[in-house]
Formats: C-alpha cells, sequence, structure tokens
C-alpha cells in the first residue's frame, strides 16, 4: 500500500520512454529509434527497477507498516495479533516511562538546537573572517563529527566518571570547584549527553556555515564596506540573512539528529554501576527497549509513529518560522 | 596595529576552543599507551609516564577484536559497493530520463532523507525475520545498500554532464548500459568518490542496527564488540581506550587523506542515508 505512486511511476516508462533522446531522434531512422527506446526501457527495466523496489521495500514500505502496526497489539512473542484502535496510544498518555522520555527528548532537541546553531555560526563566522590556517582550525572542529558515535561517547563517559576517576572533576577541583556526579544526578545528566552531542555535531555545522559565507557574493561584501558598514552590522545585516536557507537546512538536520538521538544515551547510561538509565531515556530508547527488550511490537510502533509526528511537525515549525523572517526583509 | 591585535585575539580564541575540541580524542590516544597504574593516578599527566603496548596486547586475548574488525570492514564495505552502483545508475536516470512521475518519484526519495532508521526499524527488523537474516551478514548490510541523499547528489552532478555526450554515444549505436557504463560513470568518479567515503564512514559508525539485528560475538562489528567489551571490562581503561582507538584510527585516516571530499560531501548528503 506504500508504494502506488513509485511502481506506477516505473511502469508508465512504456508510454513515456525514448522521449529522452529527442536530439538523436531527428537525425536517426524509425528503425534505429526504436533500438534505442528499447535499450532505454530495458535499462529502466533492469536497472533502475530493481532499485527503485528495494528503495521502496528498506524505505517507503516500513515507514507505512509503522503506522498500521501502532494500532495494533503486535508482538513476536504471539502468534495472534487484532487491531486494537486507540489503545496504544492512550496508554501511551498513562506510561511515565514515555512521558518521561518525551519530555527528556524534547528537553535535548530545545538544548542541542540553538547550540548547535549558534556555536556554529559564531566559528564559522570568526573563520570566514579570512584567518590564516583556516583548514586547520576546520579540520579540528570537524574531527569529532567523523568518528563513530560509540567510541566518543565511551570516551565521555569516561570524562565524566564519578568521584575523581574522571577528568571533568579532575579538573573542577583544580579550579576550586566541587565535584559534580555528571553522569550520576539525574538534574544533571540528561545536560551532560545533550553536551556531547553537540560536541560530536558541532563540526558538521561549522563547515555548512563556513560553505555558505564563502559563497557570499564579494560585491556583496564590498558595497556594504563601502556603506562604511562595520563588521559587526556586516555579519548581521548582509551576511546572516543570505545564509537563511543554509541555516533552515542546519536546523532541520540538528531537530531531526536531535529528536534520534540514541547511541550516546544508550552507552553513556547503560551497563555501569551508575544506572541513571531511566531518568534520562530518550524517545529512540524507549523504542528500543519496547520492541526489542520487551518485544511490544505494536506499542513500541506508537512511540515510532510519535516520535516521526514529532519530528515532522517541528520541521514544518521552521519553515515557517524562516518564511516569517525572510519577509521581514531584514 | 589594532589590526594585529585582533586577528591575535581572534587566533588565540579559534586556537583554544579547537584545542578543547580534540583534546578528548588527543587523550584517549594517549592513554592507550600508558600502564594501568599510570592511568589511574591521582593527578592524572597527558604524556605517559612509560610507553607500552600492553593495552593494544591484551585486547586480542579477552574478545575476538580482530574479527569484529574484519566483519566492519566487509560491511561497510559491501554496503558502499551497492551504492556507489545504486547512487550512480538512480542518479543516471533521475538526470538524463523522462517519463510519468519521475520527479514524483525524486520527491520520494528527497523526502525520506530526512527519515532516520529510528523510527522505521522495527518494520526492517521484521522483514529481516522474515526473510531469515537476523544475526548473518545479509541482515546487517541490507538497509545500507540505498542512499537516498547520495541518489540525489549523483542526480545533481550528472545534470551537469551535457546531452549531447549522451547522444553522439547513441548514434554510434551504443546501448544504454554502454552509455552508463562509458560516460556516466567515468565522467562521475569524483562525486562517487566523495559519497562512497561519506557512507563508508557511516555504515562503519552504524550502531543501532548491528544492535538489533547481531546476536553472537562472531556477527559483532567494531562498534558493537567496543560497547559490550567496555560493559564487562569497566575498570579496564588501558583496554577500553586502546579499543577506541583502533575503531577511531580507520576513520580518521580516511579522513586526513580524503579531506576535502569528505567536506564536501558531508556538507551536502548530513552524513545520514
Amino acid at each position: 500500500m506504500a508504494s502506488p505512486d513509485g511502481v506506477g511511476s516505473t511502469s508508465s516508462v512504456a508510454v513515456g520512454a525514448g522521449v529522452a533522446a529527442g536530439a538523436p531522434a531527428r537525425r536517426r531512422g524509425a528503425g534505429s529509434l526504436q533500438a534505442l527506446r528499447r535499450s532505454q526501457l530495458s535499462f529502466l527495466l533492469w536497472i533502475f527497477g530493481p532499485i527503485v523496489s528495494l528503495f521502496i521495500i528498506i524505505r517507503v514500505i516500513p515507514i507505512f507498516v509503522i503506522l498500521i502496526f501502532s494500532f495494533t497489539n503486535y508482538s513476536i512473542t504471539r502468534p495472534v495479533w487484532r487491531w486494537t484502535g486507540l489503545v496504544n496510544f492512550e496508554r501511551l498518555l498513562q506510561d511515565n516511562n514515555f512521558l518521561l522520555a518525551l519530555w527528556n527528548s524534547t528537553e535535548y532537541v530545545l538544548v542541542a538546537v540553538p547550540a548547535e546553531i549558534g556555536l556554529g555560526l559564531l566559528f564559522a563566522v570568526l573563520l570566514s573572517r579570512r584567518v590564516r590556517f583556516e583548514s586547520f582550525y576546520e579540520t579540528l572542529y570537524f574531527l569529532p563529527y567523523i568518528i563513530p558515535m560509540v567510541p566518543a561517547a565511551i570516551i565521555w563517559k569516561w570524562i565524566y566518571a564519578p568521584g575523581s576517576v574522571g577528568l571533568a572533576n579532575f579538573y573542577l577541583e583544580m579550579l576550586g570547584f566541587g565535584r559534580v556526579g555528571w553522569l550520576t544526578n539525574s538534574k544533571i545528566a540528561l545536560l551532560a549527553v545533550i553536551g556531547m552531542h553537540v560536541w560530536k555535531n558541532l563540526g558538521f555545522f561549522v563547515i555548512i556555515f563556513l560553505v555558505g559565507l564563502k559563497n557570499v557574493p564579494a560585491d556583496v561584501k564590498e558595497a556594504a564596506a563601502i556603506d562604511g558598514a562595520s563588521e559587526w552590522v556586516k555579519v548581521w545585516r548582509v551576511e546572516l540573512p543570505l545564509l537563511k536557507p543554509i541555516i533552515l537546512f542546519g536546523a532541520i538536520m540538528a531537530t531531526i539528529w536531535a529528536w534520534s538521538a540514541f547511541t550516546e544515551v544508550y552507552i553513556m547510561t547503560q551497563g555501569t554501576d551508575i544506572s541513571t538509565g531511566t531518568e534520562i531515556a530518550v524517545l529512540v530508547f524507549r523504542i528500543y527497549q519496547e520492541a526489542f527488550r520487551f518485544y511490544n511490537m505494536g506499542y513500541a510502533s506508537a512511540i515510532s509513529f510519535v516520535l516521526f509526528i514529532l519530528s515532522l511537525v517541528f520541521v514544518l515549525i521552521q519553515f515557517k518560522l524562516f518564511r516569517g523572517w525572510k519577509e521581514e526583509g531584514v | 596595529m589594532r589590526e594585529t591585535r585582533h586577528s591575535a585575539l581572534l587566533h588565540a580564541a579559534l586556537m583554544i576552543t579547537g584545542l578543547a575540541m580534540v583534546f578528548p580524542l588527543v587523550w584517549v590516544f594517549l592513554t592507550s599507551f600508558k600502564t594501568s597504574q599510570d592511568i589511574i593516578r591521582a593527578t592524572p599527566t597527558l604524556l605517559p609516564e612509560r610507553w607500552t603496548l600492553e593495552n593494544y596486547a591484551g585486547l586480542t586475548k579477552t574478545a575476538p577484536f580482530i574479527r569484529f574488525f574484519l566483519n566492519s570492514l566487509l560491511i561497510s564495505g559491501v554496503s558502499t559497493i551497492f551504492i556507489i552502483v545504486t547512487c550512480s545508475a538512480a542518479g543516471f536516470v533521475f538526470a538524463k530520463y523522462r517519463f510519468r512521475g519521475k520527479n514524483l518519484l525524486l520527491l520520494l526519495i528527497i523526502s525520506t532523507i530526512l527519515i532516520p532508521l529510528q523510527t522505521y526499524m522495527i518494520p526492517l527488523y521484521l522483514l529481516t525475520r522474515w526473510l531469515g537474516w537476523i544475526n548473518t551478514y545479509q541482515g546487517q548490510i541490507f538497509p545500507l545498500i540505498i542512499m537516498s541523499s547520495g541518489i540525489f547528489f549523483m542526480r545533481q552532478n550528472i545534470l551537469g554532464i551535457p546531452d549531447e555526450l549522451l547522444d553522439a554515444a547513441r548514434i554510434d549505436g551504443a546501448s544504454e548500459f554502454a552509455v552508463y557504463l562509458r560516460i556516466i560513470l567515468p565522467l562521475s568518479v569524483s562525486a562517487l568518490a566523495a559519497i562512497s567515503i561519506v557512507n563508508w564512514v557511516y555504515t562503519w559508525s552504524m550502531f543501532i542496527w548491528p544492535l538489533v539485528v547481531a546476536n553472537t560475538e562472531d556477527m559483532f562489528t567494531m562498534e558493537l564488540g567496543l560497547m559490550y567489551y567496555q560493559r564487562q571490562f569497566i575498570t579496564e581503561y588501558g583496554g577500553i581506550m586502546a579499543a577506541c582507538v583502533v575503531t577511531l584510527v580507520p576513520v580518521l585516516a580516511v579522513f586526513l587523506a580524503f579531506r576535502t571530499r569528505i567536506i564536501e560531501g558531508i556538507a551536502f548528503t548530513g552524513m545520514k542515508t
């Protein structure tokens, strides 16, 4: 049911194919035009067709199946399942674990997205001032982004380790502050994990904003300089408004990554003596536990569905906000 | 005068934050060469007191890290080979063919870039189970053989190849398959290099999917093996750090070798399928 558009378009090729080669068609005889059409059709059928089918099987259908499952009590441990209507969603509203995870994920998005966009813009603007060794700094900021999340999370778990073992506490004490229970104090733990998430992803935002700033036409910058605009005014009034589409793209990526954060939370809170696991669980963590630990596939699908809708809503809000910004005509 | 002071301040700010960004990585690297007593000292030093390889030597004794490493290489390598074929062929069709529904299909592909695997892994898992692929290499690889953002990236690149070039080959009687092989592929080598590096890094770093489908040690990737290892040997800091370094080094080596390509590819794709 997921695929009518996709499959329909591949099979409708039979009607429309061959148009692609309009130019040579005029120069060629009718026979070779037919040969070309046949050749194009077989490329679509044997190469493009399977790729699109694969895409639909592993990307499109699963998304629709999630929607269906969220209205069932499906579980792989039970042979039968039935429609349960809105029961899963009603249960969600009374499930404290879910509500906590929902709140934690919301906090994740509300803290991580502004931090990543703000800091990303700051460093991109600084680097775009024709700094020497720019690519060296670029590399430093980018390194955390390129490395895998698992070792990165393990490293930070160690930095945040309780007592005097962890580096974070060691430096705090050196500076004369008291120790902090980075991952043991449930009030701080989530922020500590978000901090790690921001550290990890910041490089991506610096890079995309820097690419955008470099593409600001030189004459626009010169015009502003001739008008006697200060550096600050140039950034705020000229460069950032021109960067809007990229900021929007960055904000969308940051939002989606924050909603779907899992690895760092899983690694940093699981399997140690410090068990803040349930207190700082996020939505994907709940999905993982419900689906693959308790085998409540139906219920977990309902959580996935909520996650999907939430990301969609946040992306739409950002589009709206940015459109407003544009019409304001800064 | 004022200019130079400004730029000195700027460099100081950039240097301090930049070093702070890589400090955890440097710390781990140096720690992996420390002896176990050295690691738990009350006042840690940056450089090891005595350089040792014992943490690395101990790795293969406690867990089959060589196997994990090869598994990761196999999975990310096969996925990348598939990505090269699927992205270039689909990109070719989206850039150069015209048929009804094409733009709708392209829009569908682009919109899935924004939907992370985490939201639909349950149906994917059930599909894997139905295929009998739980705890196999196929099961770990098959969700990674289509890269939506890569298809779009290739389409944008192939749009720039002039139609006359394709038509000339067609007039000479080349089949579409030959056009794809002899014109499209050679002319998009650099774009393909960018997406294959990005895809390789992405699949090497993959965690949640292997966690769900791989359940015995012989199928573990480096990431999965590392996670279980640090869970089991909580206090073996030296070993854990050495294992982290082994996981990081291939990615860092690839990054430093192909810096520009990676940045170009990642700025476009966001490094997610």
